[in-house]
């Protein structure tokens, strides 16, 4: 076997250990080391110290430990350390821990309650009020936690029970709820792009500048529908009645929207503001919005003690989660490379002799196939970086793939058979909520990311226009 | 056996949610940098090296903790239909094949690494302030030797599952908010889901 036929033997076997459910960072990183101990098998440079012993005249324990520690004289050992010392001294990703911190305080902050309430009463004068409600709560709740399942399952016990009881179609209620809380992990600062930053070395602030505007599409796009549908079909928004709306003074809606919308808002447009505009890198925005969490959740009367020890477990448990991966891809991806298995992969698809806009078509339809069966985190760490070497072939810019992936992504949360804002909702809904009906909610947002992607191609303005105007092209 | 499996699974634990504290030196930490840049136009020459380090400790020492926890990703969309004892046979020789040779040589390798880096008591490159990274190198070996201990651990749960047909409990310290939510709506107490939600659960 060619050393190229061996790499893809390597990437064969990790797909299938995949779907043996082994934890994939340490299959990924055995894999990587036994391969990579075959790549650079090296016999002179295992048996010399062994020969000079020999020579020497050396005793027999003499001779068993130069053996021994030749056994180990193989470059993989340094290779291994050196990407794993890379991820450990990785300048992007230590702002992971800390955007998770600060997610994890937001979402026991007691705020989500405060905020739907607020958005509802100043909306209540739309068409499907409560719906453009959740929508906006989950789209800012989501912007600053970036847990999507917190965000499904939280407002799935607020808004979907106040929605159900003001006689909202359930399929479009649950659609709302889904779709909104998997925005987080589009809109910056959002985790996943600082992932996706540290995966392909496209710069993380310029990453967040091209997201911005393409995230707000989407939840415009989101809204139009929610209005659209509510005002075309009343009866899956039915307008509420006068004295179910209630009357609320001006001046308590603004001391409202001041306690609860405002604070969340700010922190949210300090943290992005500060990356944006220079004045701080993303780690040190991160602390910042993790510092001003803890700050919002003490002033909610939300810091106890037993809130505090979860959300710092849970970045723990995130963080290890995340980053291990990263140690066991790129020891595994730097030996499939050295292994010519990357090359391979290249000559292949430029055999296949696609324009650009079927590359991107079919990149863009693996993503979201691997999107049923895995999480972003295992596709962005592992499966996307295989797509990016071919990225200059066909022109295509890293800084767009990487957001028409965080749109493409979406998805992931919202297709069956392993939707997870589905099963997340339908665990916390009441009984008679049936999932087939979640997932008829979902289907139209699903249309909606489509035609973002579509729009997106068209008009790639909306991703570089941001970044340009703010740091030049 | 359960008492080892217990013993283990305490030990990473008190590694893991000991090392998690580093994440408030770390907001504080690089909160206080940018206090200092901008209020006293005094940036601390540390506050960088500092980042990287207490992310890198964090992350590394938390490997085992999270393996314990069972919160390494894993594509599970067959493995959960399986029976548990099938869940056990499978991943007891999964463990050897693709857990202890990796663990094994980040011990080996990192070992050397860290020699190497004691022996002339390395300092950072990034800035003048000289912070100390052989301890921070040290982290490869404290990691690879956790994950070793855990490993085991987790053989020996795969062996009790065989033998019991089910999977030893394993301690539950935090969970997150879908789950602790889902949780109870499953139980039947969708109402105490609620007020978790609407925040009056401790009031």
């Amino acid at each position: 076997m060619t050393d190229p036929q061996i790499a893809l033997m390597m990437l064969g076997i990790f797909i299938l250990i995949i779907f043996l459910g082994f934890p994939i960072a340490f299959t990924l990183m055995a894999l990587g080391v036994a391969f990579g101990y075959y790549a650079y098998f090296n016999p002179s440079r295992m048996w010399r110290s062994y020969d000079r012993a020999v020579e020497a005249g050396a005793d027999n324990w003499e001779l068993w430990h130069t053996w021994a520690s030749g056994l180990f004289n193989n470059r993989i050992f340094d290779l291994f350390v050196n990407q794993t010392y890379s991820v450990m001294a990785n300048e992007v990703l230590t702002a992971v821990p800390l955007f998770l911190f600060m997610g994890y305080i937001v979402e026991r902050a007691n705020i989500v309650d405060r905020l739907f309430s607020t958005i509802y009463i100043a909306a209540r004068r739309l068409p499907g009020a409560m719906a453009v409600a959740a929508l906006v709560t989950c789209a800012l709740f989501a912007t600053a936690t970036g847990i999507v399942g917190a965000v499904v399952t939280l407002m799935g016990l607020l808004a979907l029970p106040a929605m159900l009881k003001a006689r909202y179609d359930t399929g479009f209620a649950s659609g709302v709820i889904c779709a909104g809380g998997t925005l987080g992990i589009l809109i910056p600062p959002s985790i996943m792009l600082i992932v996706y930053a540290a995966a392909s070395g496209v710069s993380i602030v310029q990453l967040y500048a091209a997201a911005l505007l393409p995230g707000f599409l989407l939840a415009g796009l989101y809204l139009v529908y929610i209005i659209g549908r509510s005002l075309l079909q009343p009866s899956v928004a039915p307008k509420p009645r006068d004295d179910e709306v209630g009357d609320v003074p001006v001046a308590r809606l603004i001391l409202m929207v001041l306690t609860s919308f405002l604070p969340l808002a700010v922190l949210i447009m300090a943290v992005l503001g500060s990356i944006l505009f220079g004045l701080a890198t993303p780690t040190e925005a991160a602390s910042a919005g993790a510092l001003g969490g803890l700050a919002l959740a003490a002033i909610y009367g939300a810091l106890t003690w037993q809130r505090l020890r979860e959300a710092v477990y849970l970045t723990m448990k995130t963080t290890a989660m995340v980053c291990w991966l990263f140690v066991g891809s790129w020891v595994f991806s730097s030996v499939f490379s050295y292994l010519g298995g990357e090359h391979l992969i290249t000559e292949f698809v430029t055999g296949l002799d696609m324009s650009p806009l079927t590359f991107l078509i079919m990149a863009q339809l693996i993503i979201f196939l691997l999107g049923w069966p895995l999480e972003w985190s295992e596709i962005i760490i592992i499966f996307v970086p295989i797509f990016l070497p071919l990225l200059p072939l066909f022109g295509v810019d890293p800084l767009f793939f990487g957001i028409l992936v965080a749109l493409n992504l979406q998805t992931s949360f919202l297709t069956p058979p392993m939707a997870m804002s589905a099963y997340y909702l339908k665990g916390i809904a009441p009984p008679h909520v049936q999932l087939v009906e979640i997932f008829r909610g979902c289907m139209p947002y699903l249309a909606m990311v489509l035609l973002a992607m579509v729009v997106l191609y068209n008009v790639p303005g909306i991703v570089f226009w941001l970044p340009e105007m703010i740091y030049g092209s | 056996m359960i008492n080892i499996v217990k013993f283990i699974d305490r030990l990473t634990g008190w590694f893991g949610r000991a090392f998690a504290w580093l994440i408030l030196l770390m907001a504080f930490g690089m909160g206080y940098e940018v206090l200092v840049r901008y209020v006293f136009n005094a940036p601390t020459s540390w506050a960088f090296d500092m980042s990287y380090i207490l992310y890198g400790t964090m992350f590394m020492v938390g490997g085992a903790y999270t393996l314990a926890r069972n919160a390494h990703v894993r594509g599970d969309f067959l493995y959960r239909l399986w029976k548990p004892r099938t869940q056990a046979r499978v991943e007891l020789v999964l463990y050897f094949l693709f857990f202890f040779p990796g663990v094994l040589a980040l011990v080996i390798s990192g070992t050397k690494y860290a020699e190497r880096s004691w022996r002339y008591m390395e300092v950072s490159v990034f800035s003048p302030a000289g912070v100390p990274v052989f301890q921070f190198k040290t982290m490869l070996v404290v990691a690879g030797v956790l994950l070793f201990i855990q490993g085991i651990a987790q053989v020996l749960r795969c062996i009790l599952c065989i033998r019991t047909g089910e999977w030893p409990p394993t301690v539950e310290d935090v969970e997150e908010l879908e789950d602790q939510l889902l949780k109870k709506a499953a139980a039947g107490e969708l109402d105490k889901a609620q007020q978790i939600a609407h925040g009056r659960d401790d009031t």
